[in-house]
């Protein structure tokens, strides 16, 4: 269970964002709805431990993540946290399974890497490089390695906003179906995709304050 | 870690090269310098310190001891035996060696003495030559090695290597020096009376007649190319200088001589001064050389690791931490440190091997396995500045984690 209480976000150019308490149950998949710029990526990035928030509290299993340590969140989110970026963070010259081979470096355990690349449809690109993948193979690879290490919650930003519909489509459908039992919380702007997640939020509706239309991309890329 | 380090290495290979070129190129040419320098310096030194005074024609000093200590020049000529006779009879000498060169085996130059002159090196396999007899060769380690000799083997000399130049007596291998790293690997010794019976001196020698040699320069009696003293103390060489340098001799049949008398240790040392303003100039050009490098390893590095900038952040953010990313890079360029350390110093002795015909001319033979201390600290501080860019970079890095926001 995460609960996100009285949480809010000031950023150095004075920008500010609210949020409405929220509840997000284990097991269930959730979608962020909003337009760019309502503070989708932001609360999945306080989520994951990158952007600290300027108040408020985020309660994970009951433990409060705003008061651990840089180290406790890194270590939390190498654990516990799959995030799929909306622009992939791969890297280009290195080969998928050396992009989730990367996670070794903090021990994870990857025996299910080829179980999961056969889920998505991507074994046959193990050996490949990440620049040689198509936008939709790069998002699978993506989503892979938020996988492999077996997260109990998996943050999606913008997972198909590289894609097109029906790729885009067929994507969402994989991830919920490999997400089943954890929690995923996936933010889109494609209201299309909502019907395959258990619950829709929009984003609209729990924020409040002052945005901008680039705290989105300064959230994310923090 | 180590596996994903030499993936991601092979992933930037060519900046990884760039950097082991910059690397290899200035440490490889700063060793090189230095141990080629040093064991020039050793080897001229070393030798130079065994004989008071050498006697020999009149001419250059320098050549005179470069051929009679490293048989690096042609000798000045050739002076009466009797001078050797003289020098045994002076009471403020306790050594004396007769000295010539003449012929050569296959190239390597063969040298008449007495087995003294050995006396500081180590026979490795046989015997020295018999004082008394003749005909019997002691080879340097390179000339058995390289001519594939052994004990009891028969060799023949000549003014040239050319079959037709080469002498009807044959010598006899009794003995094989052990390496030595110096000029007396490259040399065939033999009984001063060997060279003689070769020439017909002996005969002359004990018949008192004349002798034209092939030149067709008459030498009246029989001769050698120096004489190679020891005093009892430094004050009797200098007096010995002062008596026999310049100094004009008549002998019996009324034709008469000019000697050379010098001090070896002070020719070596005016040699050493000359090559030392060398050695400094190179030195200077060696660290101009080095400093460039590490500039350019180290703008290298820095660009490399402003270029993994993007890297760091994308493995900030899927959770690894800082101290496994600090280490990692780490452990990269300490690689590639340590195997470009290692090839510029297996491409200083592979230099250093091709630089041995040059060297041997100054009487020197490098030993490629000889290492010196300061090579050790060059390398490891160019190992260092290797490594040490990235290090700061990334804990700077680990400081200021721009990830958070």
């Amino acid at each position: 269970m995460i609960e996100i209480q009285h949480l809010g976000k000031q950023f150095r150019n004075e920008t500010e964002i609210h949020y409405r308490d929220l509840a997000f149950e284990t097991g269930k998949s959730y979608m962020l709805l909003g337009a760019s710029g309502c503070g989708k990526s932001t609360l999945l990035n306080m989520i994951a431990g990158i952007l600290s928030p300027s108040e408020g509290r985020i309660l994970i299993d009951g433990r409060d993540m705003t008061q651990a340590s840089q180290k406790e969140k890194d270590s939390f989110r190498i654990q516990k946290i799959g995030y799929i970026f909306q622009d992939f963070k791969l890297i280009e010259d290195m080969t998928v399974a050396d992009n989730l081979g990367i996670l070794r470096l903090e021990k994870v355990d990857l025996s299910s890497m080829d179980e999961i690349l056969e889920a998505l449809g991507i074994s046959e690109k193990k050996h490949a490089r990440i620049k040689h993948l198509s936008g939709g193979q790069k998002q699978r690879v993506a989503i892979a390695r938020a996988l492999v290490k077996k997260p109990d919650i998996i943050l999606a930003d913008e997972p198909t906003g590289n894609l097109n519909f029906a790729i885009g489509e067929q994507v969402i459908r994989e991830l919920v179906k490999v997400s089943q039992g954890k929690t995923l919380i996936a933010v889109t702007h494609d209201d299309r995709l909502a019907k395959y997640f258990d619950v829709v939020i929009d984003m609209n509706e729990i924020t409040g304050g002052m945005e901008d239309s680039d705290l989105g991309r300064e959230g994310a890329e923090c | 870690m180590l596996k994903f380090a030499l993936k991601n290495m092979i992933v930037k290979r060519v900046q990884m090269i760039l950097v082991a070129l910059s690397i290899v190129i200035s440490a490889g040419i700063a060793v090189l310098a230095f141990n080629v320098a040093t064991q020039v310096d050793e080897g001229i030194t070393n030798n130079a310190g065994y004989y008071s005074v050498i006697l020999g024609p009149a001419g250059s000093s320098t050549q005179l001891a470069m051929n009679t200590m490293y048989f690096s020049e042609k000798p000045l000529g050739t002076i009466p035996y009797s001078v050797v006779s003289t020098m045994e009879r002076d009471s403020r000498v306790t050594k004396v060696i007769p000295f010539a060169m003449a012929d050569n085996y296959n190239g390597y130059a063969v040298v008449g003495t007495t087995p003294d002159y050995l006396a500081n090196k180590t026979v490795g396999k046989g015997r020295l030559f018999d004082p008394q007899g003749s005909m019997e060769v002691v080879v340097g380690y390179h000339v058995a090695r390289y001519n594939s000799l052994e004990i009891g083997d028969e060799i023949h000399t000549g003014h040239s290597a050319a079959a037709g130049d080469l002498h009807a007596q044959a010598l006899t291998v009794v003995g094989i020096l052990e390496e030595s790293h110096s000029s007396f690997d490259n040399v065939v010794f033999t009984q001063l009376r060997t060279l003689w019976e070769i020439h017909d001196h002996g005969e002359e020698e004990q018949e008192g007649g004349e002798h034209s040699d092939h030149e067709g320069h008459d030498h009246g009696q029989a001769t050698v190319c120096a004489v190679l003293v020891s005093t009892k103390n430094p004050g009797y060489a200098m007096q010995l200088v002062t008596e026999y340098d310049g100094k004009i001799q008549t002998m019996a049949d009324g034709d008469s001589f000019t000697l050379q008398a010098i001090e070896p240790m002070s020719v070596v040392r005016d040699v050493l001064k000359d090559a030392d303003d060398t050695k400094y100039i190179v030195f200077v050009l060696c660290a101009v050389i080095l400093v460039m490098n590490i500039m350019i390893i180290s703008i290298i590095t820095l660009l490399n690791m402003y270029h993994s900038a993007k890297e760091i952040s994308l493995m900030r953010l899927i959770g690894i931490s800082m101290k496994r990313i600090n280490l990692l890079y780490v452990i990269q360029n300490s690689i590639l440190g340590l195997i470009s350390v290692v090839l510029a110093f297996l491409m200083s002795r592979l230099c250093m091997g091709l630089m041995n015909d040059y060297v041997q001319s100054m009487g020197v033979v490098l030993n490629t396995g000889k290492i010196y201390p300061a090579e050790g600290l060059i390398l490891l501080g160019v190992f260092v500045i290797s490594v040490l860019p990235t290090a700061i970079w990334t804990f700077r890095m680990s400081g200021k984690d721009s990830m958070i926001g």
